[in-house]
This record gives structure tokens, sequence and C-alpha cells, in this order.
């Protein structure tokens, strides 16, 4: 191994989150895409939309940090504060993930009322019938 | 002026959405005049919004009254000025359309809720001035068009939710490229980031988020590799959605797009860092010709119309991409156009089933002499979708044409003239099926369908004519106020 692959290794070591992220994204990317099960595919697509929430709080999140509420106003030190518009944003993302959910398991349930299954394959060639 | 226009115009349909379940309590019948009355009124609203822009130039609106640094700002400008009011009146008309379809209860309540939720989030989407917002607003309007494909149960059912899967990847994609955006600039607003983008173009973060991004709404729009989810959802809904569908979700995910790409990314970064506006009419190009060969070999009426609206993206994208100001203006007049046809094309298709029970092209010869009508509707709608010279998709095309030769793209000015070719080649075999008959099949009786489709078959159709009549003054009025800066 040469040393700039060595280098571009460490510094992608140096990013746990990133790397996480990434794991997780493509995890639920697979899921989605492999397997026949409905609920299975339903848990990949929200691995997917936790991973990008993941992503928003590992770009905003600050070590030795406070809320940003100030004290005494003479004086801002952003170093002091984290900012909470990433936060605000992402609760309005789950919000919106626990609607999909919602919708979604309402659809599988309806489905499984149609078919009798939930694979996909089955319920494919049962409707081609 | 009017200062809370925007607002209101939102509110409407939103406030109505809400308080449905409520009125049915009080008396279900009440449903269809509400929705309708909202739908009225929001169209009227926006044609003042349209004029009041025209007139005044665009106009920032911050909610709640705290201005953009720290609130968010809708802006109406000329273009989603423009676009509004085709929303509303289309939606106007789709629900109308479907009046006689929807009849029984408790599907009712759902129907009339659900299309009120789906037209706001489309307004939503159209008004907003932040990137943020249009997430939540796609998520709004794409939750409500799962639930409507899947009200029809049956079949729809499988094909909501595959439309689900891949309509929440697509919002995920999108909402990572925004996550991206806001890490490098610290800010949602489309303003502002229009401001600090040009200072960090070389910063790999843009570009791979802009990717993401358009990967999202690529999925949305269903742009050809990505279009896996639309024709099921589209074939399977119930006859009474998927008129408004077809003509209104693409469309406002492509007007996104164009928001991103003009507004936010200002043209220097796309130009220099990679060429992304040629790249886009590159695959425009493929979009359509892919999807009108894929339209060609359909058997099904409702899935040929929707490969054709797939194709019809693609064209879109073509002439906004071209990037001069009168290919766009022709993308955003075909944009128009495609909306009004596409609309159209499902409301006819949902008719000959409504009456006659038929949904594949092979028996459409049945209808000859039975539904004098539509079939003139069908020809109008076929000659502005293939582009013959009265119509508005002749006009869109022409503009396309011109804007890709003066920029010597000459791949574009193949496709669109090889797509038309292709929507000749669909069309001539609906009419071969339909007159090429030498004697009418006996029996089956005249029947047109009830009057509320009749007539909104026959305004869709009158306006795609309208607006090639009328071409000149449009495109006049996308050049003056609808350009990007």
């Amino acid at each position: 191994m040469n040393a700039a692959a060595l280098e571009t290794f460490a510094i992608w070591l140096q990013r746990p989150n990133f790397l996480t992220f990434i794991v997780v994204f493509l995890w639920g990317l697979y899921i989605m895409i492999a397997h026949h099960n409905l609920i299975k595919k339903l848990i990949g697509m929200y691995l997917v939309q936790t991973s990008v929430i993941f992503f928003f709080i590992t770009v905003s999140a600050k070590t030795g940090a406070t809320v940003p509420i100030l004290v005494d106003s003479d004086l801002v030190r952003p170093e002091l504060y984290v900012n909470p518009l990433p936060h605000v944003l992402m609760l309005t993302a789950i919000v919106v993930g626990v609607a999909t959910l919602g919708v979604s398991l309402a659809l599988t349930i309806a489905v499984y009322r149609q078919y009798g299954s939930l694979d996909e394959e089955v319920i494919l060639k049962q409707s081609r019938e | 002026m009017i200062p809370h226009l925007p607002a209101l115009i939102f509110l409407l349909p939103f406030a109505a959405a809400i308080s449905m379940p409520l009125v049915s309590l009080v008396r279900v019948t009440w449903c269809r005049g509400l929705t309708l009355g909202v739908l009225v009124s929001m169209a009227v609203l926006s044609f003042v919004l349209c004029h009041q822009v025209v007139e005044y130039g665009p106009f920032h609106y911050p909610l709640a009254g705290w201005p953009p640094p720290l609130g968010i700002e809708w802006v109406a400008d000329g273009l989603n000025g423009l676009l509004l009011p085709i929303l509303a009146s289309l939606a106007c008309i789709g629900v109308w359309y479907a009046s006689p379809t929807v009849v029984d209860g408790k599907g009712r309540v759902y129907y009339y809720t659900l299309v009120l939720l789906l037209v706001s989030g489309l307004t939503g989407i159209l008004l907003a001035g932040d990137l943020f917002n249009i997430f939540v607003f796609l998520e709004v309007s794409a939750l409500s068009s799962y639930a409507l494909v899947g009200l029809a149960g049956g079949r729809a059912l499988i094909s909501a939710f595959r439309y689900l899967i891949l309509g929440t990847l697509g919002a995920s994609f999108y909402l990572l490229g925004v996550g991206h955006f806001y890490a490098v600039t610290g800010t949602l607003n489309m303003a502002d980031l229009a401001e600090r983008l040009p200072s960090i173009l070389e910063s790999k973060v843009v570009i791979t988020g802009l990717i993401f991004m358009l990967i999202g709404l690529g999925i949305k729009m269903a742009l050809v590799p990505l279009h896996g989810w639309l024709p099921d959802a589209y074939v399977y809904a119930p006859q009474s959605v998927s008129p408004l569908l077809a003509a209104l979700v693409t469309k406002v995910a492509l007007y996104a797009v164009v928001r991103l790409l003009y507004w936010v990314v200002s043209e220097q970064v796309i130009g220099q860092e990679l060429p992304l506006l040629l790249l886009s009419s590159w695959l425009g190009a493929v979009a359509t010709v892919v999807g009108a060969f894929l339209a060609l070999s359909q058997q099904d009426l409702r899935r040929m119309f929707a490969y054709a609206g797939i194709s019809h993206i693609g064209l879109i994208v073509m002439g906004v991409c071209v990037d001069n100001p009168t290919g766009f203006a022709g993308g955003i007049f075909y944009l128009i156009n495609d909306a009004i046809m596409q609309a159209a094309l499902f409301a006819i298709a949902g008719m000959v089933m409504y009456s006659h029970g038929i949904c594949e092209i092979a028996d459409l010869s049945r209808i000859r002499g039975h539904m004098p009508w539509t079939l003139t509707a069908l020809i109008v709608i076929a000659v502005s979708m293939i582009g013959i010279p009265p119509s508005g998709g002749f006009f869109g095309k022409w503009y396309i044409i011109l804007g890709a030769l003066e920029a010597s793209n000459y791949l574009v000015v193949a496709a669109v003239v090889g797509a038309t070719l292709l929507t000749l080649g669909y069309f001539v075999k609906i009419f071969e099926r339909i007159f090429g008959e030498r004697e009418p099949i006996r029996g089956g009786v005249q029947a047109e369908g009830p009057l509320p489709m009749r007539v909104s078959i026959g305004v869709l159709a009158g306006s795609t004519l309208l607006l090639g009549i009328l071409s000149d003054s449009v495109i006049r009025l996308i050049l003056d106020h609808a350009l990007p800066r």
C-alpha cells in the first residue's frame, strides 16, 4: 500500500460519523433493492431516511458547546454555541419520515388483505393472473 | 397589492383539506362543492398574483413577518406566477371531470381531502423560497399522491407501494443534497445560496450535493432511467386521479429542477465546474426518444399515454437545458402545454373506460361512431402532441429547436425530431385501430359519458389550441418576466 492511499485511509478513519452514514445509507438501499418482503423494504427505506438525518446531525454536531441562548449579550462567541437550525430541520424531517412510514404501513396492510402475502414475487405473480 | 396573497393561495386548499372530514360529518355531498369552490377561488387568486407579478415585479413574502435570514420566505416571480394559475385551473378541471366517478360515501371524503392536500403541496413547491421547504412540500404532495393511487385498491396497491418506496428514496437523495449545500454555505435560502455559491466553486461538496438533488428530483419527475414507478402508478390509479397526477406531479418536480439549476446554482458554477446543462440536455434527449419508443410498444391505452408523458418530460428538460432564452421559453411553454395535454389524454382514456369499459388499444374500434365528441378531442390533442402548427405543442417544439440551433446542440434537434416522428407513430397506431376497420362494429350504445367529463375534455382540448394561437404573447410573457435574473 503506497503512502497516498494510506493517507486517504487515515483521513477516512478520522471521520467515523461519515463512514457510518455511508454504510447505513447503502445498507438501507441494498435492503430496499434486494429483499422481496415488503416490510423489509420499508425497514430499508427507513434506514435510508435515518441515515440522512444522521448526516445532518453529524454536520452540525459540536463538542463542548451549549444551547444557543445568550446569557450576557455583550459578547457572542460562536464556538460556544451549537447551531440549532439543522436540529430543527431534522425534527421536521423525522415528522415527514413518520408520516411516510404511516402511509406505507397502511398500504402494506391493504396489500396483505388483498393478496394474503407480503412477498413481492408472490404478489406480482398473483396480480399477473 | 394584496400583501398576504401567496399565503392565502396556499392556505385555501390546505385549510379546506383539514376541514374536509368535519364537513363530511355535516353532509357528505358538500365535499365536492367545497373542493370546487376552493379550487376556483384559488385559481382566481393565482391569476391576480400573476397579474401583480407581471405589473410590479417579483415579491418576497416573509412567513409570519420574519425576514429571510431568520425566517422563511416565499417568493412569487414571473415563473411561478405563470405556473400557479395553470396548476389551480388544471386541478379545478380535473376535480370537476372526476365528479361523476367519485360517488361512494367514504371514498369521496378521502378523495377530496387528498386532492386538496396534493394541490397545497404543489403550491408550496412553486412558492417556496428555500430548499428545505421544497423538500417538505415535495413530501406533502407525494404522500397524498401515494394515497390517491392506492385508493383504487387491487393492483393499484402494489403500484402505490412501489411509487412510495421510490418516491421516498428520491426525497432522501434530495434532502442529502440539501444537507451538502447547508454544510458549506450555512443557508438554505435560494437568494442567499445564489450569492454564496460562486465563491466556493472549487468545492466538491457543492457538485456532489447538486448531483444528489438532481437524482432525487429526477426520480420525482420520472426522467428516463428513473421512471420505473410512473406507468404502473398512473395506469392502476383511479380514473378520477390519473389526469390530475399526470398533469401536475412530474411537472412541478421539473419546475423545482429549473429553480435549482438557474436560480440557486448560478450559471457560472455549472458552466465552469462541469457541463451540467449540456449533460442534462443529453439526458433529456435520451429520455424523450426512449420514452417514445416504449410508448410505441404498448398495448394498453393508459400505459401508452404514461410513456408519452415520460417522453415529453425529456423534451421539456432539453428545452430548459439548451442554455439560452429561446430554448428556456420554449421549454416552459411546452411544460404548460404538456400539463394540459397529459390531463386531457388521461381524461379521454378514463372516459373511454368509464363509458365502454375499454382499456386495450385493440378494442378501440368499438368507440367509433359512439363517441364523436371524445374522438374530436383526441384528434385535437394528438395534433398538439405530435406538434402540427395551429396547436400549442408545435410552438413549444419550435422554440426548443430554435434554441438548440442557437446553441448548436444538434443532438437535441435530432431528438426533438425523432420524438415527433415516434409520437406520430403511436398516434397513428391508435387512429388506425379506431378508423381502420371497414365495417363499424354493431352493438354498443351511443354513450359519451357524463356532462362534466365531456365539458372538461372539450375545455382541455380547446385550451391547447388556444395556447397555440396565443403562443406569441405567452412566449413574450415568459421571455419578459420568467427568465432567470
